[in-house]
């Protein structure tokens, strides 16, 4: 009685004076899980009702969005904190390069070696007395004489050895300065070439260079003479071997590269044709790797193609647009344009080849260059980019002015004294051509705050601004729609015309002119579309990463783009297919065997030995992380024509004689079985020891009376066992399932590429779960993301789980179930 | 009398039953024929109490039989599985220590012993070599990650799982309600929204958004209060406040040690959950300093990595560690499994 005052007391006093400790303990758990769970969760639900598909520079956190439409514009190589380490120009060489710049951007003429400044500032540099190796006084003054007197042969003898001995131990790093403003140079050319080339200035170029023209042409017929007579290195020849592999395997007949050209130039084969280009292009700028797996050998000798750049603008003046069509037989553009396909899924690939064809100068961006305080649209993009450059350097390294003066003089009076005839030309560096997009390139980071302070450092910050862009972007657009109404009209215009010329077609019963008057219609149709979708939505030069419409409430938009394109909808539906198949297909021999192994380690008839041991190995899989063993059985399973052969493939040909073996990522469901493989060897071990658990909670009695009446193993099993372990088996589906819907790991590193299968007539990668999907919606590795869609499908991700849950729950569910669940959770007390 | 004839009754189907069963069996004869020989001694001292006892001696003899045959096919079968689930760690690391010509032209299963050293340490430089990334780097990392998001899953835990059971504030039901509830949701759903908050809270680029959410672990909450169900007794609190301890004393000192074998059996689960984590850390984790082990080993994917020996070896550094950890912790880390079904 007592003791049960003092208890009410003490609760009273809990109930009281305590329940705020309550409070406190948990608010920590409430808080953190509002904060990094409910919110976000909640935010994603917004997301997926907001219209973000053009966005992102600004949800991904570039407030900065410039940074974005730098890149866009190449502009970042500048700012990128690498970029000494990518030019492989050390840190003293930028202050000459530096110079180079000046005397390049300002005064081009003022490299004559008589020049005042330059003599000034080798007599500056004798008299100077820093302990470097340096020309005596005598040659300063020999050299302030023979500028005195217009006269440079006043130098010869020792003044002059000494300055080209000084000079020499100067030239290396000065050669390193003059290849590196080359390549600067040839960057900046062809920069300014393809601002050139746009299609405005393309149709004012006045002569026309025709096939005929082309193959008449110099450059072409010297370079396929070239082809016969030259002497290749080892590199080049086998460039030149794979270049022939290449063409007898997509064209009709064996060719080599000489054979090839010879075709061309009998007219055999169009210059038009995308083998072509590719061929001269890869011969140029190769830096291919062979296609073989496992083969390491690179081909980095290019020979050089004269008349590329001919090539080049004859495609685009003629027929760039045939071009890109071909060079897109490996991407989808084509069928993307044509409506066929959707890209959301190649997107990677569909910029990697637009970003190839920019490279090939074969499409390009639009330049945009600061004037004033403002910032244009125009192809006078050298100036500014000398401008960028320069202040770079100044800004990051510093070294004697005076030495540079000295030694840029000197390599003048050099070049003046080896060319007497020419004098120190500037072109002479120009062509130590290294390709500059291999030194300088954009590595897809950026350190905004960096990025921001060395954009501010060069005077850049305010033109080229988010601002500039936009109303840049909005001039564009404007335009666009301009361009799209006069089509519209035109269109509109023919429109009659046209449907009265295929009705009159088709009153004559004409086949062939029925046909063709359907196609002018058709075409005409089509450009009306055009038109109106082009004026609705308008391009705009920065339309990529149009930022104007996010945080924009779109209600069902995101849900409505899914489900309105039979495309987009067949590959999300598909990845959760392929989800449930990867799932299932691993789950049903887990459970399988779980059962199977729980009966028998519990079976009290077998009395297994070493029952620990066993289960301790059967459940290490589970605890290695999964990456690791998706990257090895990766490896164990590849495939490789030549020599070098994985584990499967050793097996399959000395073992099984297959003397093939099979290449097992080339098929859909091999690749599927072996992800359903490692899903099964991973979890069947954690399914067991949850089921033994299970099966061991059971209480005893209960098998004793089976027993006593008369019950054998299996009539055990079914009527007892399996009855009881139903919570267990609910628990470890759910689990599963839950699990199985977020798999991710495994199949994303066992295969990158997987083959693609017909789903409901779209074509979708065979083993993409929801997961990879959202993944490479979201957080993709292209500019253009498509958040809302991604959040849109981790919802109906959401909604899947727990429809899916209840309708186990509710499956499983019996009348029995309450009570077995009460007596598992007493056996558990018991045993816990 | 009817009992006996309710065991005989019983005896005959059984037999009956293994008959069936040695059927299934007849495949794996050859393998039952050695045990059976073993056990022959066992089976003919079984059989003469049974032939005392049953006067059925053929049926009998043959479902002892049956019954050795049996043990063996399960013996035969739990074998292939224990071995199968290690072998590929155990390929994995022996060919970590031969070059890559012997591993693409043979089979080995076996280290290398003529060169084991020096073969792994030339494997070590063409990883090194190539890697684009440095394993004690990746190693710092996962190491910082699943200490801290481990020590505030389970401290946190700990606290919210001691405050639901031991007070009697008002919402404690429904609350716990919730966090059963929530157990269930799909981390990887909220992962949009999560980078969102974590580049406002600027925390991109640092080993924080892993670590952080590990406070609220709905799960190891669940289990822990489970725990604390069946073993704390409040008359330990009790007491503690009586002698005029304050209440987070009574948890830290006094009612945390208490906890340990929940907290220990969480903190191993929760530290593995962590150090193998991948999809969350693939987007989080933005710059190459914060990468973690895992991350690293997903970059030995590409095509760029060729020597398979020195592919082996860096798949085996990742390995490695856990398989020592898990000679050590297996015990718990199976119990813990194992409780894990029950108590749900």
């Amino acid at each position: 009685m007592a003791r049960g005052t003092a208890k009410s007391t003490a609760r009273r006093r809990r109930g009281v004076s305590y329940s705020k400790w309550g409070y406190i303990f948990v608010t920590p758990f409430i808080i953190a899980y509002l904060i990094f769970s409910f919110y976000p969760l909640l935010t994603t639900f917004i997301y997926s009702a907001s219209n973000m598909k053009r966005t992102t520079s600004k949800f991904w956190g570039f407030d900065n969005k410039d940074v974005f439409y730098d890149r866009y514009l190449n502009l970042n190589d500048l700012y990128s904190d690498d970029f000494d380490n990518r030019t492989g120009v050390d840190s003293k060489s930028y202050k000459r390069l530096r110079e180079y710049f000046d005397k390049y951007q300002n005064n081009a003429d003022s490299l004559d070696p008589l020049n005042e400044d330059g003599v000034k500032a080798i007599v500056e540099y004798a008299s100077f007395n820093d302990g470097e190796e340096k020309y005596s006084v005598e040659t300063a003054n020999a050299v302030k004489n023979a500028y005195d007197n217009k006269d440079f042969s006043l130098l010869m003898g020792e003044p002059y050895d000494e300055l080209v001995t000084w000079f020499s131990g100067y030239k290396n790093e000065t050669m390193m300065n003059m290849k590196a403003l080359a390549n600067i140079r040839t960057r900046l050319d062809a920069i300014v070439d393809s601002s050139a080339s746009d299609e405005e200035s393309a149709t004012e170029s006045e002569e026309a260079m025709t096939e005929a023209s082309f193959l008449e042409s110099e450059a072409y017929t010297e370079f396929v003479a070239s082809l016969d007579s030259t002497e290749f290195n080892p590199a080049q020849l086998a460039l030149l071997d794979y270049l022939s592999g290449y063409l007898s395997s997509n064209l009709e007949g064996d060719y080599t590269v000489q054979s090839y050209f010879a075709a061309v130039s009998d007219g055999k084969i169009s210059i038009t044709d995308p083998s072509f280009y590719y061929t001269c292009y890869t011969l140029d700028k190769t830096k291919i790797d062979f296609a073989e797996e496992g083969a390491e050998e690179k081909i980095n000798s290019n020979i050089p193609v004269s008349f590329l750049s001919d090539l080049e603008s004859f495609l685009i003046e003629n027929s760039w647009k045939d071009t890109i069509n071909s060079l897109n037989s490996y991407s989808d553009l084509d069928a993307y344009s044509k409506g066929e396909k959707d890209l959301h899924e190649s997107e990677e690939q569909l910029y990697a080849d637009l970003k190839t064809l920019q490279a090939a100068g074969i499409i390009n961006i639009v330049p945009l260059v600061r004037s004033g305080d403002e910032i244009v649209e125009s192809d006078d993009y050298l100036s500014n980019k000398l401008l960028a450059y320069r202040r770079y350097i100044d800004t990051k390294y510093e070294t004697s002015d005076v030495a540079i003066a000295a030694a840029s003089q000197i390599s003048a009076i050099k070049n003046f004294g080896e060319l007497t005839s020419e004098g120190g030309s500037p072109e002479r560096f120009a062509d130590l051509g290294i390709n500059i997009y291999a030194m300088i390139s954009y590595d897809g980071t950026v350190d905004i705050e960096k990025y921001r302070q060395v954009k501010s450092t060069l005077g850049l910050a305010d033109s080229l601004s988010f601002a500039s862009y936009e109303r840049l972007d909005k001039e564009r657009k404007q335009a666009n729609i301009e361009k799209a109404q006069q089509q519209l009209e035109e269109n509109n215009a023919q429109l009659a015309d046209v449907k009265a010329a295929y009705e009159a077609a088709k009153a004559t019963g004409d086949k062939k002119t029925t046909q063709e008057a359907y196609e002018a219609l058709r075409r005409v149709e089509n450009g009306i579309t055009e038109a109106k979708e082009n004026i609705s939505n308008p391009t705009g030069i920065l339309s990529k990463v149009d930022s104007s419409r996010f945080y924009i409430f779109s209600g069902m938009e995101n849900y409505r783009q899914i489900f309105n394109s039979k495309s987009r909808l067949d590959t999300v539906v598909g990845s959760f297919v392929n989800t449930a198949i990867l799932w299932v297909i691993g789950f049903i021999p887990q459970i399988g065997l779980a059962l199977l192994l729980s009966a028998w380690f519990t079976d009290k008839k077998i009395k297994l030995k070493g029952l620990n041991f066993m289960k301790a190995m059967m459940y290490l899989p589970n605890v290695i992380t999964s990456v690791t063993i998706a990257v090895f059985f990766r490896k164990i399973f590849m495939y490789s024509s030549g020599g070098t052969s994985s584990a499967s493939q050793l097996f399959l040909r000395n073992v099984l004689g297959i003397a093939k073996g099979y290449n097992f990522f080339e098929s859909a469901w091999a690749t599927r079985f072996i992800i359903c493989f490692i899903n099964f060897w991973m979890w069947y071990g954690n399914t067991m020891i949850t089921l033994i658990a299970g099966i061991t909670s059971i209480s005893e009695s209960l098998y004793e009376s089976a027993q006593i009446d008369g019950a054998n193993s299996y009539q055990t099993y079914t009527k007892i066992t399996l009855p009881l372990l139903r919570p267990i088996l609910l628990y470890t589906l759910v689990t599963s399932m839950i699990g199985g819907l977020q798999m991710f790991d495994i199949p994303q590193y066992i295969n990158q590429n997987p083959p693609r299968i017909n789903f409901n007539g779209t074509m979708i990668r065979s083993t993409r779960t929801v997961l990879m999907y959202i993944n490479s919606m979201a957080f993709g590795t292209s500019s253009h993301k498509y958040v809302g869609i991604a959040c849109a499908t981790s919802v109906l991700l959401f909604i899947t789980t727990t429809i899916l849950s209840i309708i186990v729950f509710y499956i499983m569910r019996d009348k029995d179930a309450a009570a077995a669940k009460k007596l598992a959770k007493k056996g558990a007390k018991k045993n816990g | 009398m009817a009992d006996n004839k309710e065991k005989l009754n019983q005896a005959a189907e059984k037999a009956e039953e293994v008959k069936a069963v040695e059927n299934t069996v007849s495949e794996t004869k050859e393998a039952v024929e050695k045990t059976e020989k073993a056990v022959s001694d066992k089976v003919e001292t079984a059989e003469e109490t049974v032939e005392t006892s049953a006067p059925a001696p053929k049926k009998m003899k043959s479902m002892k039989a049956a019954r050795a045959a049996y043990s063996a096919l399960v013996y035969v079968v739990v074998t292939f599985f224990s071995i199968l689930a290690i072998i590929p760690f155990a390929y994995m690391i022996t060919n970590a220590t031969w070059d890559t010509y012997t591993i693409t032209t043979s089979l080995k299963i076996w280290p290398n012993f003529s060169n084991l050293i020096g073969q792994t340490v030339k494997n070590y430089h063409s990883l090194v070599d190539r890697a684009t990334f440095s394993f004690a780097v990746g190693f710092r990392n996962s190491f910082v990650i699943s200490v801290s998001s481990t020590a505030l899953s389970v401290y946190f835990s700990a606290l919210t799982a001691y405050g639901i059971k031991v007070y009697d504030f008002k919402g404690r039901k429904p609350l716990f309600a919730m966090i059963v509830g929530v157990m269930m949701v799909p981390s990887a759903v909220n992962i949009t929204g999560f980078y969102r908050l974590m580049h406002s809270m600027n925390l991109l680029g640092t080993l924080w958004p892993l670590i952080l959410p590990a406070i609220a672990a709905p799960a190891t909450v669940f289990f822990i209060k489970q725990y604390l169900d069946s073993s704390l007794s409040l008359e330990i609190i009790e007491a503690a406040r009586i002698d005029g301890a304050n209440e987070f004393f009574t948890f830290n000192r006094i009612c945390l040690p208490l906890m340990m074998p929940a907290i220990s059996t969480q903190a191993i689960f929760s530290f593995l959950g962590s150090w193998n984590n991948f999809f969350a850390p693939s987007i989080l984790l933005v710059t190459s300093e914060t990468k973690t082990l895992p991350l690293m080993v997903a970059a030995l994917y590409g095509d760029r990595y060729t020597d398979m020996g020195a592919v082996n070896l860096g798949l085996s550094i990742s390995v490695v560690p856990i398989i020592i950890v898990y000679c050590f912790l297996q015990r718990y880390i199976i119990s813990g499994v194992s409780a894990g079904g029950v108590k749900e």
